[in-house]
């Protein structure tokens, strides 16, 4: 009698702990994260403007937006940021992680080399390439001083050069990375099948293009979404790199939200774009989950 | 269709020594199998062949031409791996067409190889499929017809059929030969499996730690083991071995066997001016199991049968055989009957010794005495 009572004693335990376990961070996600997201949402159709204010205004806020010159702005340098970043990131990823493919010595030492830069957060990376590009201290003086005086290099102060620079910060940042996602790739390709190609009469660069290179489509679209959610939510990057500068050139919708929320008392505003952003990644993140779950169903 | 030959051929990574001088030549039309032991170097013999790994020392011709230097690409040789190693992001009709196109055949001439090939494994339905929508069978078929359409000097097979279970095995073992027999073509084949050795073959080399045991037709090295562990390795079950002494008894040479009961068996063995040496020495005396059998079964064109009572100690039935186990010299011993002979474990049955096909090893070089 006893017996049984203890035992299903533990078995309530064991069927419960581990929601219990969970459930303080489990709380705490879904009023931090999907809370504030519902919050926000209600405050991008409401009256607020230097604090909240509950009342309704429908879709005024996201009116407004689209007419901000800054918004437009921003939307043509994420855009600009967004597809050189993404697009230079894998090709130059894809190239140095063929590079590396080759079996060449140094590999242990030459792929953390890459990657590093990965371990720097993004405030880091724009910190430093911004005393780098700066015209007065950085390579142009550098230059300079070793006697080329006709060099220029001041693409960080040219307000329509500027957005170039924070693409060459991130791209510096996120290849490695990027490189390390195709090196898996490529090692996990079945090494028979390049015995297969050699046989074949496949040079190296057909091995690559006709067989290895469409086997990675994973790859390439995980690296997609991963690079797509950080150019949007770039960020901290842009505010130590130029602060948003010169002038406005280098807004995105990141810096945008941030100071129409909290600086320039257009809570509504900053609100709607929080959402639009919100709803760019999820266009590209929820059909990837989608078919990564899908997929894991098929396994 | 060419001839292969293998002259001293060497292998090392660094310290490592994996071949240990190979030499072994085949004629145009020949089907080679390599059988030994895992890790003995099969496969990187075959790589080696192919020109996937290089050649530390010695010589590799192909219709009498040193091809040690030349790229895979251009020693017109086909592979089929046991992977399969189909090209995943490929419809099974470019898989088999990739090798073509990259030696840049005329469109026509590719179309219809490939439609000649996929007849002829009769694969025409998969064509547009994708590998991963295949079976296994259906991927060895693709496999092989992308090695058959590019009518290269010599095929290579490593394991091709351990990946497929044992009925599927059996068929494809048969169409395989069915295709040898009709293309003519010369073949080096890798294989863990006995049947499909002695079923393939027309010689077959045994290899023990990258060093060639043997090499000759299937009948050869199954009946005339070049030494215990070509005997041991090829068969199944293997070659008794029992450990015997050779005597003189009624003026003939006999191999003396002391059953359970402690009777001795003089078992007379066949004219041989080399075992008159070795007369009132321990051998070895290798007995294959069907050379131990009922005396019905007993080949009757055989001249050197010796029948005797022997306790049989364990029958295992495998259908239409048995295998009974015995004590001789105090050595486990398998003979193969009939599974009717009406052989009982624990009892004594009538065994028929075949000495005709006995062979006697030296116990201490292991070769066979000839
Ligand atoms: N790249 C390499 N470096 C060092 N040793 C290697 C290398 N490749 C193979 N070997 C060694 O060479 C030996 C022979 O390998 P191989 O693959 O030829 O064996 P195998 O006869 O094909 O075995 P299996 O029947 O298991 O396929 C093994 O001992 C293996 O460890
Ligand atoms: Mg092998």
């Amino acid at each position: 009698m006893s017996t049984t009572t203890v035992r299903s004693g533990g078995d309530w335990l064991r069927q419960f702990l581990p929601r219990l376990v969970l459930a303080p961070s489990f709380a705490i996600t879904l009023v931090f994260v999907y809370g504030f997201i519902i919050y926000t949402g209600y405050i991008s159709v409401s009256k607020s403007k230097m604090l909240p204010n509950l009342d309704f205004v429908g879709l005024d806020n996201y009116r407004k937006l689209w007419k901000t010159l800054n918004w437009q702005v921003a939307l043509d340098n994420l855009a600009i940021f967004g597809i050189l970043y993404i697009v230079i990131c894998g090709a130059l990823g894809l190239f140095l992680a063929i590079l590396l493919d080759q079996k060449i010595r140094g590999e242990g030492f030459l792929r953390p080399i890459y990657l590093y830069p990965m371990a720097l957060s993004f405030v880091v990376t724009g910190t430093a390439w911004k005393w780098f590009l700066n015209p007065g201290l950085g390579l142009e003086k550098t230059m300079h001083d070793w006697g080329w005086a006709s060099f220029k290099f001041d693409w960080l102060i040219n307000p329509d050069m500027a957005i170039y620079t924070v693409v060459i910060a991130g791209v510096w940042q996120s290849s490695g990375f990027v490189m390390a996602m195709f090196l898996a790739g490529l090692r996990g390709v079945d090494e028979e099948q390049l015995k297969a190609a050699q046989l074949d009469g496949a040079s190296t660069f057909q091995t690559y293009w006709r067989i290895i290179i469409p086997q990675l489509r994973a790859v390439f679209l995980s690296a997609f979404v991963v690079l797509a959610h950080m150019a949007i939510k770039a960020y901290d990057l842009v505010v130590a790199l130029t602060g948003g500068g010169p002038g406005n050139a280098t807004e995105v919708p990141a810096t945008f939200m941030y100071s129409y929320t909290f600086t320039r008392n257009q809570m509504g505003v900053g609100a709607a774009s929080a959402m639009i952003m919100l709803m760019t990644i999820a266009a590209i993140i929820v059909p990837y989950l989608y078919a990564e779950t899908r997929e894991a169903r098929h396994e | 269709m060419s001839s292969l030959e293998i002259r001293d051929v060497r292998k090392s990574y660094g310290a490592a020594h994996i071949l240990k001088g190979i030499n072994i030549g085949i004629n145009s039309g020949d089907f080679l199998v390599l059988v030994g032991p895992s890790g003995c170097g099969k496969s990187t013999l075959l790589n080696m062949i192919a020109g996937l790994d290089t050649i530390t020392s010695g010589e590799l011709l192909i219709d009498g031409k040193v091809m040690n230097d030349v790229h895979p690409s251009q020693r017109d040789i086909a592979m089929v791996f046991q992977s399969y190693a189909l090209y995943p992001n490929m419809s099974v009709e470019k898989n088999i067409s990739f090798g073509l196109e990259m030696r840049k055949m005329p469109k026509a001439e590719i179309d219809k190889r490939v439609a000649d090939v996929s007849q002829m494994l009769q694969i025409q339905p998969l064509l547009k499929r994708k590998p991963s929508q295949l079976s296994g069978g259906q991927r060895q078929r693709v496999a092989m017809g992308r090695a058959l359409v590019r009518e290269p000097k010599i095929f290579l097979f490593d394991e091709p059929l351990s990946n497929l279970d044992a009925k599927l095995r059996v068929d494809m073992r048969t169409e395989i030969k069915k295709l040898h027999q009709r293309l003519g073509s010369t073949i080096v084949y890798v294989t863990h499996d006995q049947i499909e050795a002695m079923t393939l073959a027309t010689k077959i080399a045994i290899m023990k730690a990258g060093v060639l045991q043997q090499l000759g037709s299937p009948d050869e090295v199954y009946n005339a083991p070049a030494n215990m562990f070509v005997a041991s390795f090829m068969g199944s079950p293997s070659m008794n071995l029992i450990p015997s002494k050779l005597v003189m008894q009624d003026g003939k040479l006999t191999a003396s066997v002391k059953l359970k009961s402690g009777q001795e068996l003089f078992l007379p063995l066949a004219e041989n001016a080399a075992y008159n040496a070795w007369q009132g020495k321990e051998v070895i005396l290798g007995l294959r199991p069907e050379a131990i059998t009922d005396p019905g079964s007993a080949e009757a064109t055989s001249k050197l049968l010796h029948q005797a009572d022997v306790l049989i100690d364990v029958v295992e039935p495998t259908g239409a055989d048995i295998y009974a186990r015995m004590e001789l010299n105090g050595q486990d011993t398998v003979g193969r009957m009939r599974a009717n002979c009406g052989a009982i474990a624990k009892q004594n049955a009538p065994v028929t010794f075949n000495m005709q096909q006995a062979v006697l090893f030296d116990p201490k070089t292991e070769e066979r005495i000839s």
